[in-house]
């Protein structure tokens, strides 16, 4: 399979999935019975986690095989990584944030997932930031593979300590853990269906992307070598002439 | 001489003769406990808690400061490219500019610890003791993971700002903890009752050396 | 039912953001093609050049 028809595919199983969740969500599951309405965004809420934070393994793991192997190939592969994660990171921020209004009656809290979450957009935006600030040399691709294992390799410590943190110092608001008692089998398959989809959905926008990198790494590739072959023409036109 | 003595020797003989850097350290960790005394009010706020936080941020700006400093010999004039030409391997220069980061830091630390103490009305006690171990595991720490960044961000545009950003969220771990030890310490509690929040800093800090010891040759290398 | 505006709100700016990133990455596509055609069109005229073996004329003579 090559990769447009593997885009397509993950294309049109995404919209599938996709129509798929939004039916179960707003016509099938049951409603939770405290929270109200504003509690579906829960549904989209922790795939989105889920993205996010299994993309950014995504982007170590890149990074290790690029140091490994120097293939440009999982540069290209790290960096649309980074850049899908980041999206998602933020949807789930906004979407954790809007939920908490109604429900905790505040936009933020630093409760342990989302201060979790929010150190992890930072980490996401620094690695992004650096990329940007530099240009497309094998030497940033190294700096990029090296900060992107390096704060993975920080999350699990990360995740402890803000626990740590946080059980000990409650948040001033009681939080509900996420709605974790899915009581109804109903909801854990919309949840299912849910991550699915936005699984789905990550791959095709990384796939989207990726292809799009490795197209510009191969055309950087051969304008130089274009750029070389001219230089030698006109050498050898010069050197008829003369 | 072994190598890593020879550039350990090379940054620290540099500094004595100016001393520059380390006054502009001492002069950053004043200035940012006063900041934050003016800006906590430290009067109103329990003490401790206040005094361990401002401690903590003029550690992390020091430390910040420091690693830029490790480096900056030899940002100028392509010194690097002769480090690296010459027969020292890349993990050896790290443990070197690691070392000259942590004597920065530890520096800082100390003028840091008391001014906090004047600061901040606190005594000059066994609390104070209690906290060097603290310290030392957060400057391990810091030290391990900015002397690798700052070799990123010391050479891409963004530059010395780029340091921060990228090293306070993955810092943060063993911010929360050591900030949290400190304040525990400084409140008398014994070492042994912090053992979670030390658990953390210890696992940060083989991480980080661990990793900035592997990882410094990728980072060195000229194109 | 209290609360719907939280919920629309949530669901329309994930897909908003989205539907954004999309075309973003459409229209550096668009980009890059009209790069890759300049490139294609150098290749072009650098391999007719190659073929080209008559020399230049010269005008001195």
């Amino acid at each position: 399979m090559n990769s447009s028809a593997i885009r397509n595919w993950l294309g049109y199983s995404t919209l599938a999935l996709m129509l798929a969740a939004l039916f179960m969500v707003f016509d099938y599951v049951p409603p939770e019975a405290e929270q109200g309405i504003a509690q579906l965004i829960f549904y989209f809420h922790v795939p989105l986690a889920w993205v996010a934070f299994a993309s950014f393994g995504l982007v170590a793991i890149a990074g290790i095989f690029y140091l490994w192997l120097g293939d440009q190939l999982w540069d290209d592969l790290g960096y649309a990584a980074a850049e899908t994660g980041m999206v998602f990171c933020t949807l789930m921020i906004v979407a954790g944030s809007i939920w908490a209004k109604p429900i905790w009656g505040t936009w933020w809290t630093w409760d342990s997932r989302l201060t979790t979450t929010f150190i992890l957009w930072l980490m996401y935006g620094g690695y992004l930031m650096l990329r940007a600030s530099a240009d497309d040399t094998p030497q940033v691709a190294r700096f990029a593979a090296v900060l992107g294992i390096v704060a993975v390799l920080d999350v699990p410590i990360v995740i402890a300590s803000v626990r740590l943190w946080r059980t000990i110092h409650p948040a001033v608001l009681v939080t509900k853990q996420g709605g974790h008692g899915l009581e109804d089998p109903r909801m854990v398959a919309t949840l299912l269906v849910c991550l699915a989809a936005f699984t789905a959905l990550w791959a095709w926008l990384l796939m989207l992307r990726f292809t799009q990198l490795r197209t510009r790494s191969r055309m950087s590739a051969l304008a130089v070598r274009i750029a070389f072959a001219t230089a030698a023409a006109s050498d050898k036109q010069v050197m008829e002439l003369g | 001489m072994s190598g890593f003595a020879a550039v350990l020797r090379k940054d620290l003989r540099l500094e004595l003769r100016s001393g520059e850097s380390t006054l502009a350290l001492l002069a950053l960790s004043m200035l940012v406990l006063v900041v934050l005394v003016f800006a906590l009010d430290a009067a109103r706020v329990r003490s401790v808690d206040a005094a361990a936080g401002a401690l903590w941020v003029a550690m992390v700006f020091a430390g910040m400061l420091g690693a830029n400093r490790a480096l900056l010999a030899e940002r100028d004039n392509g010194a690097m490219r002769g480090l690296l030409l010459s027969p020292l391997d890349p993990a050896t220069l790290y443990a070197a500019k690691f070392a000259v980061a942590l004597i920065f830091m530890a520096v800082a630390e100390v003028g840091a610890v008391i001014l906090m103490v004047l600061f901040f009305n606190l005594e000059f006690d066994a609390s104070i003791a209690r906290l060097a171990p603290i310290l030392a595991l957060g400057a391990l720490g810091f030290s391990a993971l900015a002397t690798l960044l700052s070799a990123i961000t010391g050479r891409t545009r963004g530059g010395d700002m780029l340091l921060p950003i990228l090293a306070v969220p993955i810092f943060v771990p063993a911010l929360i903890a050591g900030v949290k030890a400190s304040a525990a310490a400084l409140a008398g509690a014994q070492l042994a009752s912090m053992g979670d929040w030390l658990k953390i800093m210890i696992a940060f800090d083989v991480l980080f050396v661990t990793a900035g010891y592997l990882l410094f040759e990728h980072v060195v290398g000229e194109d | 039912m209290e609360h719907l505006e939280y919920l629309v709100a949530a669901y329309s700016i994930i897909f908003a953001v989205i539907f954004l990133y999309v075309v973003f990455i459409w229209r550096r596509q668009a980009a890059l093609d009209a790069e890759l055609r300049s490139l294609e069109a150098r290749m072009a005229s650098l391999t007719q050049a190659s073929s080209e073996t008559v020399p230049q004329e010269r005008s001195d003579i």
